[in-house]
């Protein structure tokens, strides 16, 4: 079994006193795709929120071994956990380019530069295109590509993806998925949130299932994807 | 020529206006903080670069970047230790304690300098030359290219430099900076200390061009305020043109209604301004 890079143990967060995440356990292995599922509202979001440090938590956050509750969000951000976040989040008036600079914002390895922009407009040739372009002018599912993009310039070692599908055309989350397969190739790992369980599960190892801030079924999503409860919350059938 | 002579005074002026309130823009823009204070901030700028020259010899020219330095630093460790605890609270906080800071300020330099009139006075301050019947003061056409030369470097900064790209990133979307390793809190403190920095600059060539007392804040900052308005927050030339307008709309004002009329005319054009373009002004960097 390959080694653990994100352990969540106990963790309990939430905003402004009220609660909205109850003792979570959640574990990501190198090299793996994790998808957490669940309806919205159940936590999913604040659970990533909580991991990149920019939503106070308690219990333990451990990434590659070391305990990061104590971390700010850039020196999370600097060890190479990577969130992709809800709504993409670009930064709109900048131009793709610029975007994608963000995303080696930390960097400090300045000439490997190219080459990362190089894989990125190779995984989306339309951001090539686009690169002289505002992000705000993107149409949706390109933005998408930018807020990927912008993470994979960032060098991740743990991707946090949240919603990647939310809001696309089916064709476009195929390519997406297409992607998070490549990239998981190239040994990064990744942690993908998704109402969408049947596209999450297509490319995920294993799964979490969360309600109401707890999770409440885990295993390889090909058991999950056969649980009677799974297929009739979240698969319809 | 009259009429000529007034308009080049009134561009010339307008740079140094345009940088008072390139400050200002620079901070309302990414912090979203209308910097009462700022005023107070060029005053306090003049002073430094009035010791400068008076205490050190110093020639103000050579001083300039000196106070820019030292406003820096002010401003950097203002915004870190006092304004970063308030400044994503609501903008009537920040008002206030910007408010109470510029008051503070205007008081200890009543203290420190006497209230006092003061004039930065090198040799060549009166130096001037004629193109084509039209006077111009040597010292005005440095204030205004300096100006310029600084809408430049803040332009390059924001938009060529990888800290200016997290200043503004943080200004467009403060989730995704802090995501992506920008750590709001110094760039907040550098963007105030920037913006400090400028008004240092411009109030020594305040200082240089006309008088200097404790009390010239409330009027640069409620100037700075009126030209940040209209220059916008997203490009500084624009911010520079704001001024220029001021300085005509002031000399042309000065020269048909009277003197007394400087004040009526800018905030005259403030209210023009906020009815015809209300909520494009206020857009950020």
């Amino acid at each position: 079994m390959n080694e653990t890079v994100l352990s969540i143990r106990k963790l309990t967060a939430g905003y402004g006193g009220a609660p909205v995440l109850f003792d979570v356990d959640l574990e990501v292995r190198a090299g793996e795709i994790v998808a957490l599922v669940g309806s919205n509202g159940a936590g999913k979001t604040t659970l990533l929120r909580a991991v990149s440090r920019v939503l106070r938590a308690e219990g333990g956050i451990a990434f590659n071994g070391e305990d990061i509750l104590p971390l700010p969000p850039e020196k999370v951000f600097s060890r190479g956990l990577v969130q992709v976040p809800e709504g993409r989040q670009l930064f709109g008036a900048m131009t793709v380019e610029e975007n994608l600079r963000m995303g080696a914002f930390r960097r400090t390895d300045k000439r490997t530069l190219k080459e990362s922009f190089e894989h990125v407009y190779g995984l989306f040739p339309i951001l090539e295109e686009r690169r002289r372009g505002l992000a705000g002018n993107l149409s949706g599912g390109e933005q998408q590509m930018c807020a990927m993009g912008r993470a994979l310039m960032a060098e991740p070692k743990l991707l946090l993806i949240d919603e990647m599908s939310l809001g696309l055309a089916p064709v476009i989350v195929d390519q997406l998925l297409d992607v998070l397969t490549d990239i998981r190739s190239r040994g990064v790992t990744v942690l993908l949130v998704e109402q969408d369980v049947f596209a999450a599960f297509s490319v995920a190892d294993r799964g979490y299932v969360m309600e109401t801030g707890r999770i409440t079924r885990e295993g390889p999503v090909s058991e999950l994807g056969d649980d009677p409860a799974v297929r009739e919350a979240y698969l319809g059938a | 020529m009259l009429l000529v002579q007034i308009l080049v005074n009134g561009v010339l002026l307008g740079g140094l206006y345009g940088l008072m309130g390139l400050g200002m823009a620079l901070v309302w823009g990414v912090l979203n903080v209308v910097n009462l204070a700022h005023g107070a901030l060029i005053m306090l700028g003049g002073y430094l670069t009035y010791y400068l020259f008076t205490g050190l010899g110093i020639d103000p020219f050579v001083a300039l970047p000196i106070a820019a330095l030292g406003m820096f630093v002010i401003g950097y460790c203002l915004q870190r230790f006092i304004l970063n605890l308030i400044v994503r609270s609501a903008m009537l906080n920040t008002l206030l304690i910007t408010f109470g800071l510029s008051v503070v300020i205007t008081y200890l330099a009543q203290l420190l300098f006497s209230a006092d009139f003061r004039t930065i006075n090198p040799t060549y301050s009166g130096a001037n030359f004629a193109v084509a019947g039209i006077t111009i003061p040597v010292v005005s056409l440095a204030a205004f290219v300096i100006a310029f030369v600084l809408a430049g470097a803040v332009w390059w900064l924001l938009n060529e430099m990888t800290i200016g790209r997290a200043i503004r990133a943080t200004a467009q979307n403060l989730t995704a900076a802090r995501l992506y390793g920008v750590d709001p809190r110094n760039i907040y403190a550098l963007t105030f200390g920037i913006g400090a920095a400028l008004a240092g600059v411009a109030g020594g060539l305040f200082g240089i061009l006309t008088h200097l007392t404790p009390y010239v804040g409330a009027t640069l900052t409620a100037k700075s305020f009126v030209i940040a308005i209209i220059g916008g927050l997203s490009n500084p030339f624009k911010v520079i043109l704001g001024g220029i307008v001021i300085g005509v709309a002031e000399q042309l004002a000065s020269l048909y209604l009277g003197p007394t009329y400087i004040d009526v005319i800018s905030f005259g054009l403030l209210v023009v301004v906020l009815v015809v373009r209300p909520a494009r002004s206020l857009r950020a960097a």
